[in-house]
């Protein structure tokens, strides 16, 4: 366990050594709070128009959908990958039924992705 | 404007220095003091020789080396050492600065232009200085309307999730931050953080360029995910382990991009994905969406985000080395240290000074620290190079390489590696 800590005081200490940066620049730094216009969002000039978290249409929401079933499935062919030494030979035959009914699954979702009229 | 003092006078400019000189001297006092007295109430001193190691005995240090030694020794191998400067952040930092450096020279040279050559004597050397004092300097302006929390957190936490990252690989035998026994999966998780960061920066922002950016960037990271977790399963089964370390051992003879090109192919491109580079920067595309989920970022936050690309940048290149490129394994070219340094000790001038555990560290761990780090620039040059060349590709394009021909490969990989293992080729009984 002491080794994960490790990670997550990597993690801390970056967040340290990097909030300064932050805090320092905000120190010295100008900050005129004369024209709003200054604090509108970026629209490349234009005076910008309705909510920044618009609406708009996501075609590829179907890759997000199949992301969220096919990571899954790739990590737990790690189970399998790890300890494919100690293992014996016929174990693979479950697997490759595990990857025919993931490669199944993977073509009918590609298939479905493609028709835009349902997303 | 520009000009630096208009009505210059060296008596101004003297008393300017003394009265700084005395500001700083009061300051000191008033407060340096009392914290150093502080820590020194609450925090024990390092005990060296049994001794308390005081003012006195740091004096001490600087004429007698033979002191010194064993303290730096307790220093170098301590865990925050390791944390914040060497397999750690100031060394995937400090990669990360001259990265930025000789790209943009690099990129220079490709399209037949100087690159930044004005700060600095030789070719522009001091640009990232200049750059960094512009960038710390400038007013930090945040959109009206986002939410502050939230934007001003998305660089912190970009920055310290690459250097996470970072923690898990392997610089030389026993030089890793972390070494995790279950260090590939640890790996998947830490970039599963980043579609994350990039979503609430660009959500957060609340302005349009920012939210198709970060829209672009999560289908982008998250398609290229499951390529990048595939290809890497040959390794796995070939090693029959998950540890970054043990994989770099496991490849003593042979370099595993050997066997596995198509996974190692497969995994630069899916890298390169992930790192948001071309030809995949659709999320920062600047000729059509501004600069994507970057937009909204200014001043010193933007040059944070930056600097944490860089480091995942490194830490992707030094992944690849340690899992396709034997990592710190190489022939031995540092030279062996000399015998008489720990019998008879260094003669330097007149003197010569006996000096216990002179090696502070070991010679593997030189040799291993340096093949890693041409290995590791080596990658990283091949990173660079197609944002000189190739062009920005559609993000349909992008989608259907991720998922119909990467997956692909990346499954024909994982069956070449079990083929390997079945035939007796590797394994067990094989030439392993």
């Amino acid at each position: 366990m002491a080794n994960y800590s490790q990670v997550m005081l990597m993690f801390g200490f970056a967040v340290v050594a990097m909030a300064p940066a932050l805090i320092i620049s905000r120190m010295i730094s100008p900050r005129k709070r004369s024209n709003p216009v200054k604090f509108l969002p970026m629209e490349c000039g234009q005076v910008p128009s309705g909510a920044g978290r618009t609406h708009f249409m996501m075609q590829y929401y179907a890759f997000i959908l199949m992301f969220v079933v096919f990571d899954v499935m790739a990590i737990f062919l790690y189970a399998w990958g790890a300890t494919l030494l100690e293992l014996e030979k016929s174990t693979i035959l479950p697997i490759i039924a595990f990857l025919g009914i993931m490669f199944g699954a993977m073509a009918y979702a590609l298939n479905q992705s493609k028709r835009r009229d349902i997303w | 404007m520009s000009v630096i003092a208009p009505k210059f006078k060296l008596s101004y400019f003297i008393k300017s220095l003394t009265d700084n000189i005395f500001w700083i001297i009061v300051l000191l006092t008033l407060i340096g003091i009392p914290i150093i007295m502080i820590v020194l109430i609450f925090v024990d001193l390092p005990v060296h020789d049994g001794e308390l190691v005081n003012p006195f005995l740091a004096f001490t240090m600087i004429f007698h080396p033979e002191l010194a030694v064993p303290f730096l020794k307790s220093i170098i191998y301590s865990d925050f050492f390791k944390i914040a400067a060497f397999p750690g952040f100031g060394f995937a930092a400090l990669l990360a600065a001259a990265t930025i450096f000789a790209e943009r020279k690099l990129l220079a040279k490709m399209q037949l232009r100087v690159g930044p050559f004005y700060c600095g004597k030789f070719e522009g050397i001091l640009q990232l200085m200049g750059d960094g004092l512009k960038l710390i300097s400038k007013e930090i302006i945040i959109p009206a309307k986002a939410d502050k929390p939230l934007f001003w957190a998305a660089p912190v936490l970009f920055v310290a999730t690459a250097a996470a990252f970072v923690a898990l690989i392997p610089v030389a035998p026993g030089w890793v931050v972390a070494d995790l026994d279950l260090g590939l999966i640890a790996v998947f998780a830490v970039i599963g953080f980043f579609p994350i960061i990039t979503v609430i920066s660009s959500w957060s922002a609340n302005s349009k360029y920012p939210f198709i950016g970060g829209i672009r960037a999560l289908h982008q990271m998250v398609s290229f995910e499951i390529p990048l977790i595939l290809s890497l399963l040959g390794v796995t089964i070939l090693t029959g382990t998950l540890s970054l370390s043990e994989i770099v051992h496991a490849q003593e003879n042979y370099w595993l991009i050997v066997f596995l090109p198509i996974g190692a192919i497969v995994f630069f491109i899916s890298m390169l994905a992930e790192l948001e580079r071309i030809p995949f920067d659709l999320p920062e595309a600047e000729s059509e969406i501004v600069a994507g989920w970057l937009t909204e970022f200014s001043g010193m936050m933007y040059g944070l985000v930056q600097l944490g690309s860089y480091i995942k940048l490194y830490a992707f290149a030094g992944l690849f080395v340690v899992l396709f490129l034997g990592g710190w394994q190489g022939p031995m070219v540092v030279p062996p240290f000399p015998e008489e340094i720990i019998t008879e000790g260094i003669q330097a001038g007149p003197i010569t000074v006996q000096i216990a555990g002179l090696p502070i560290v070991s010679q593997e761990m030189l040799n291993g620290t340096l093949w890693f780090t041409l290995k590791t620039v080596a990658v990283i040059f091949f990173i660079l190079i197609p944002r000189g060349v190739f062009p920005r590709i559609r993000i349909d394009m992008l989608l259907s390489i991720g998922w119909n021909k990467l997956i692909a490969l990346a499954f024909v990989n994982m069956f070449i590696a079990v083929g390997l293992i079945y035939a007796g080729i590797l394994g067990p009984g094989g030439i392993w």
